[in-house]
């Protein structure tokens, strides 16, 4: 077992890879009275087209089968899981985003049990025809409800122009007809493929003893037989700018218009050293701040145009096979709302905002908001299962943040920005 | 640990190692009502925007990157017929990021938002009210947006309609907010200031004594402040009131209100909370399990309540033709419990959950504050952790059977999309 002292956040973790290749996280929290454990895979939405668990050719699976796995996984021939941890005292969830399934729970007493129900409910799949149609209803019910929801058909909105090749652009959950096509025996062809624990991550924080419970995850795994690891092969189509939808709309009962630009980069011009990437990260994180962050003036001006409001907010993704930012929120002017983020993107080179003054405080500000994210170990856990930084982990970010110049910053921009990448949704009210 | 800064002005000092911040919140509590909650709303909005010394967002902003990121806002809620307007902040401990005097400057940052709000000659600057009681309107309108939270509201409108108070939620309504000016919401903010009974709760690692000489210069008048009672009763109907609302929704909305003899601190409420668990609380409750899970009828379908005011609500997201089943099955669950067909295994579980989840509160900062503000309040409704723990252990299936007898179906809300 791996002992990591990171003497500036104050922390202790320890973590191994087991002869399965599963990897396992310990964080003790002892003055905590909560345990929180989290199981990952790297498999989600986005993971629709890969070669089965031995065999040789590429198949393609319906839209929202990682996200119905999830909701299967919790259904044995005994009864509902959820039942199981909830007699531990424990309560349980899961969810899935575009690359990850996360199973989780969260008690405080009975912490060997809910850890080995953990590894045991999602290492022993169960499916039926019967089961499988069953939930075909509760999770179009999901699917509908987030319809009817306009923050997440803007979000979508964007996605689609950006990748509207990218499997991206599905919704995590797939729709009601997609999901129609589901069998159990998709689940078993997506399950075997991605839930190999060489593809998975356990992260186990709170009131535990190190020594005691990486003894119990190993006996566990130990007792448990896989098939060899292999590299999984996933397809995802070329990725270019040239396919952007460049503008959008949709009309929905919503108060105010919304307007919101995206920004696409293309991930192989991102760095591919891990401590480059998660520099590449940070420098972008602040270029946003700088440019249009509530202290930067453009924030201010266009504020007291009444052009933005204080729903006004933006998004970076950076993860496996995509990138992107998306700026927006609520307007009554929502044209000039994407017009003028655009411009103040596209002008960043003559910006008087990023200069070393602002740059100092927003990492200061950076630092103090890394510290307050350490209060909530589902932060914690949720950062270290992403893993896209190699051996880097969250409890390195203050050396990270400390270390970006303005020359990283204007070379992030210079990567990024690009009037051929960038692309305008807007959500109009619809009368009733 | 309790300090009395003045009359009607608490200091709750909470120390701890266990936490990498420190969180304020400083809760002016006043009794709600129909006319007073917009203004109080519109207010927050203007002590969080700009203060007198930092007169742009931008200013205000700058400030709290130079703490280290601090977060901080004013917002209002309410709790039975309190309202309250809260002024929170979190911030680094400042022994991680090399700053002693990170938790001085942080208080000395909140006397200027409260001491110095951006008000000139007798009215808040003209151009930050105009901005932001445009954003406030706009907000309640998009209320409308998120089904689940206006479902909930509509239901709390049907529920309370005899009350012009309760009706009305902490942020109050679109029409109460159009004839704010700038000049009235100074008299609301000098109202606040001098007649709300204030509360400050610190919790991080500090001791008592440094935080108790850091507010103590905050120059509070001292004023009578009022204490009003929390508890707000209403008077028992059988009517059952119904109502179907159109809107372009895919999901149905149906929910249901039931009244509630039982409030908090009695000594039946941990039946309440037992019996709540069952009904509807858990992915194990009746409403989960039959509703959800053998029927597929809901994504969700769940219950909770409001020990304040006497309301049990059942929330659910439904395909609406299936409205006449829905309300059936739920009716049947309850029915289920005034039976008592309660397995030993289900109610263990149900102890098992809540216990957890009580000892789970107990790790978030927030949590312990409202703790503390009910024990403040409420005094003899104060009960230890080992009191608590042992209430939830001696729940009865008599105690559950006769807490579900009590509750009276009183409200059912639903909101579906037109027929044409």
């Amino acid at each position: 077992m791996m002992k990591k002292v990171y003497e500036k956040v104050n922390e202790t973790l320890y973590s191994e890879v087991l002869p399965n290749g599963l990897t396992v996280y310990l964080l003790p929290k002892p003055d905590f009275h909560k345990t929180y454990g989290l199981f990952t895979t790297d498999y989600g939405s986005i993971d629709n087209r890969f070669i089965p668990l031995g065999e040789k050719e590429f198949i393609t699976v319906p839209d929202g089968i990682a996200h119905f796995l999830e909701h299967k996984m919790f259904e044995k021939e005994t009864g509902d899981v959820f039942q199981d941890f909830g007699k531990q005292g424990a309560s349980a969830n899961a969810f899935t985003s575009f690359t990850k399934t996360s199973y989780l729970f969260s008690a405080t007493d009975n912490i060997d049990l809910n850890v080995a129900t953990l590894l045991d409910f999602v290492q022993a799949p169960y499916f039926t025809a019967e089961s499988v149609n069953k939930e075909k209803g509760i999770i179009g019910q999901e699917i509908q409800m987030y319809q009817d929801d306009p923050n997440w058909r803007q979000f979508f909105g964007i996605i689609n122009n950006l990748y509207p090749q990218h499997p991206l652009h599905i919704d995590i959950a797939g729709t009601v007809e997609s999901i129609a096509e589901i069998t159990a025996e998709d689940l078993y062809t997506c399950y075997n493929t991605f839930y190999h624990p060489s593809n998975m991550k356990l992260f186990v924080v709170g009131n535990i003893e190190p020594e005691s419970m990486m003894t119990l995850i190993k006996e566990n795994q130990a007792s448990k037989d896989f098939l060899l690891p292999q590299p999984i092969q996933r397809a995802f189509p070329a990725e270019t700018l040239t396919d952007i939808k460049k503008v959008d709309s949709l009309e929905m009962p919503v108060a105010r218009a919304k307007g919101v630009l995206g920004i696409k980069v293309l991930t192989n011009q991102l760095p591919t050293d891990n401590t480059e990437l998660l520099r590449f990260k940070t420098a972008a994180s602040l270029l946003w701040q700088l440019l249009l962050g509530t202290t930067s003036k453009n924030y201010l001006r266009l504020y007291d145009e009444g052009i933005i409001d204080d729903t006004f907010g933006y998004e970076f993704n950076l993860d496996r096979t995509f990138c992107f930012a998306d700026f927006g929120g609520d307007s009554d002017k929502p044209a000039e709302l994407t017009k003028a983020v655009k411009e103040i993107l596209l002008n960043y080179g003559e910006d008087t905002e990023i200069n070393e003054t602002n740059l100092t405080l927003l990492k200061k500000r950076m630092l103090g908001k890394f510290f307050q994210s350490l209060n909530s170990l589902e932060y914690i856990a949720n950062q270290f299962n992403q893993n896209l930084f190699g051996e880097l982990t969250l409890f390195d970010l203050p050396e990270i943040i400390q270390s970006i110049t303005l020359a990283d910053i204007y070379s992030c921009g210079d990567q990024m920005i690009d009037e051929a990448a960038m692309s305008e949704f807007f959500m109009y009210p619809k009368g009733e | 640990m309790s300090i009395e800064l003045g009359n009607g002005i608490n200091l709750e000092v909470m120390p701890s190692k266990k936490y990498k911040t420190t969180r304020i919140l400083i809760r002016f509590s006043a009794r709600h009502s129909e006319k007073t909650a917009a203004a109080r709303t519109l207010l927050t909005s203007l002590l969080e925007t700009n203060s007198l010394n930092y007169p742009t967002q931008n200013e205000l902003s700058t400030r709290l990157a130079e703490l280290y990121g601090a977060g901080f806002g004013v917002s209002v809620a309410k709790k039975g017929n309190i309202h309250q307007i809260n002024v929170g902040m979190s911030l680094v401990n400042g022994a991680y990021v090399g700053e002693d005097h990170l938790f001085d400057d942080a208080v000395a940052f909140l006397q200027e938002i409260l001491f110095a709000p951006n008000i000139k000659a007798g009215a808040f600057d003209e151009k930050t009210f105009v901005t932001e009681k445009e954003n406030l309107i706009a907000y309640l309108k998009s209320m409308k947006e998120d089904k689940q939270t206006f479902a909930s509201l509509r239901l709390q409108e049907l529920f309370f309609q005899n009350s012009p108070d309760q009706k009305v939620p902490s942020f109050g309504t679109v029409p109460t907010t159009e004839d704010l000016t700038a000049e009235k919401l100074v008299a609301v903010y000098q109202q606040m200031m001098t007649e709300d009974h204030i509360d400050i709760f610190v919790i991080g690692d500090v001791t008592p004594e440094q935080v108790r000489k850091s507010f103590a210069q905050l120059p509070f008048e001292k004023t009578a402040r009022a204490k009003p009672e929390i508890f707000f009763t209403q008077k028992h109907s059988n009517i059952i009131n119904e109502q179907v609302e159109y809107d372009q929704v895919t999901q149905a909305k149906l929910n249901l209100a039931y009244q509630m003899e039982t409030y908090y601190g009695d000594t039946d409420r941990f039946a309440l909370l037992v019996f709540n668990g069952l009904f509807g609380g858990f992915p194990h409750s009746k409403l989960f399990m039959n509703v959800r899970e053998k029927e597929s009828l809901a994504y969700y379908a769940s219950s909770s309540f409001d020990s304040f005011r006497g309301m049990l609500k059942v929330q659910t997201g439904i395909d609406q033709e299936k409205r006449a089943a829905v309300l059936h099955l739920i009716n049947e669950q309850l029915e289920s419990l005034r039976k008592g067909e309660i397995s030993t295994e289900e109610l263990a579980q149900t102890k098992a959950m809540l216990k957890n989840q009580f000892l789970l509160s107990l790790d978030n900062p927030q949590a312990l504050i409202e703790n503390a503000y009910l024990d403040l309040w409420l005094p003899q409704t104060k009960v230890s952790e080992e009191a608590f723990l042992k209430g939830i252990d001696a729940v009865t299936i008599e105690a559950v059977k006769k807490m579900a007898l009590s509750v009276e179906l009183k409200a059912i809300y639903c909101l579906e999309r037109s027929a044409s």
